[in-house]
């Protein structure tokens, strides 16, 4: 380019930072565009890069190899989306770490829950759905956010990514309940079944964002189970009822003709996503 | 589709330039992907955290780029554009559909579809490269930043008006006029 002005290491570090004005981040940009010798003096992070090409790599030499992988795919789950929930071994640690979290909520609700009279537990009850899907968002991390005025107002990942995840860590986490409950007898199953309203409503939210918008749909589920926990609040019998064997049957089939839904109507999904 | 070319490609090298490693690529020769990759992640990177800050929708973005490179890379061969431009076209076009999803057919056209022609610098572009300089720095400052994040999704990331009001979550109409709104702002400042 004709022009003198190069960048040097410090404005790179404050692009980097984003603590630069607007039309000097813009500047930076434009320049870093037509400039080879300066987009090399970014510092390069050798792990990461080597991450970033091994994931490539494996792509382009096994393009369609996971059998698991295409499964998904034929079951409704966009490429992209499954490769963001398994790209870089960071967020692999991540899905461990959700798993792990919603395993050991899953059986501390079961100990707590068991005896519903106490506050606690009816607490627990009206947090069911919701405890699982925190848990999964939370080990997946805040975003590493450097620069919250720029990123404040840019697209961020949102709440379809969260619950994309949620039910890829939920649904493994009920498998893996429900074997340890086949193995070892006793109150496992109550474990499993404590997951299934928080599949139900990430299913059920996924599904109905194919018709409405992801907000209002997660509202109305939310909203249901609120007014049938409060409803039933009265009786005690009636609390246990929702966790009983007939309520957690009716959920898994809810869970499962809401995956159903989601299959079939996989291309509405996005544009309930994009509003 | 793809289709690697029969002639013999020289050795590529760390010395190679964009355009010799696409035409390795084209050829089928991972080691220039590699140095593609090696040579245009960190960059890619660091412009694209400024855009969404989940890095693992960032990474998951960069992957797609270079694999869409790999599958694709002719098109680049048969327009020649800047590398480093049409790289960032690629990449700023794969964040935004993980960001919007697959609605976002009107980004990249039919799936795994690169862009056909690379962003030639728009005016705006080339001036910004004096923006250090003259007196349309403190001019952009001064711009609303509604106005602003419209020339800079436009001039900046290479996107034509609609993608830029699929961005930034307005209608298409509302963007042109606002585009035109910016400029004329612009020129005010500016004289
Ligand atoms: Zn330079």
């Amino acid at each position: 380019m004709t022009t003198d002005w190069h960048l040097d290491p410090g404005l790179l570090e404050q692009y980097e930072t984003g603590v630069l004005g607007p039309s000097r981040i813009m500047a930076v940009e434009a320049h870093l565009l037509a400039c080879a010798g300066c987009r090399a003096l970014i510092p390069a992070d050798d792990a990461w890069l080597a991450d970033s090409w091994s994931a490539v790599y494996d792509d382009i030499h096994a393009p369609r190899v996971g059998s698991i992988q295409r499964l998904l795919t034929r079951a409704g789950l966009p490429e992209h989306r499954f490769r963001l929930l398994t790209a870089t071994p960071t967020l692999r640690w991540s899905w461990v770490l959700a798993t792990a979290a919603v395993l050991m909520l899953a059986v501390a609700a079961a100990r707590v829950g068991a005896d519903s009279s106490v506050p606690i537990a009816q607490a627990f009850l009206v947090l069911a759905p919701i405890l699982p899907v925190i848990a999964v968002s939370g080990a997946y991390g805040p975003p590493a956010d450097p620069m919250h005025e720029i990123t404040g107002t840019t697209p961020a990942a949102g709440p379809a990514l969260v619950l994309w995840r949620a039910v890829s860590v939920i649904g493994v986490a009920v498998l893996m309940a429900t074997v340890a409950a086949v193995l070892l007898p006793g109150p496992g199953w109550y474990a499993a079944a404590w997951l299934l309203p928080a599949l139900l409503l990430c299913t059920g939210t996924l599904a109905l964002a194919t018709v409405l918008s992801l907000p209002v749909a997660a509202g109305i589920l939310g909203g249901l189970w609120i007014t049938g926990v409060l409803a039933a609040a009265s009786d005690e019998r009636a609390v246990a009822s929702m966790f009983g064997p007939t309520a957690q049957l009716a959920y898994l089939v809810s869970a499962v003709l809401a995956a159903a839904v989601l299959i079939l109507r996989r291309r509405r999904f996005d544009l309930g996503e994009n509003r | 589709m793809r289709r690697r070319r029969q002639r013999p490609i020289p050795p590529v090298s760390e010395q190679s330039s964009d355009a010799e490693l696409l035409h390795a690529i084209a050829a089928g020769e991972t080691s220039a992907l590699r140095l593609l990759h090696h040579r245009h992640a960190g960059w890619l990177r660091a412009r694209l955290r400024r855009r969404c800050a989940d890095p693992d929708v960032v990474d998951a973005a960069i992957q797609d780029t270079f694999v869409a490179v790999w599958k694709d890379s002719d098109r680049y061969v048969e327009t020649s554009a800047d590398a480093a431009a049409w790289l960032w076209t690629i990449a700023v076009r794969r964040l935004l559909s993980t960001l919007r999803g697959p609605a976002h057919r009107w980004l990249s056209g039919p799936a795994d579809e690169l862009p056909d022609v690379a962003t030639t610098p728009s005016a705006e572009e080339l001036v910004l490269l004096g923006v250090e300089h003259g007196a349309l720095g403190p001019a952009l400052d001064r711009l609303s930043p509604e106005l602003r994040r419209l020339i800079e999704a436009t001039a900046l990331d290479g996107l034509s008006v609609r993608e830029a009001a699929k961005l930034l979550g307005i209608a298409e109409g509302t963007a042109k006029t606002r585009l035109m709104r910016a400029r004329t702002r612009l020129r005010e400042l500016l004289t």
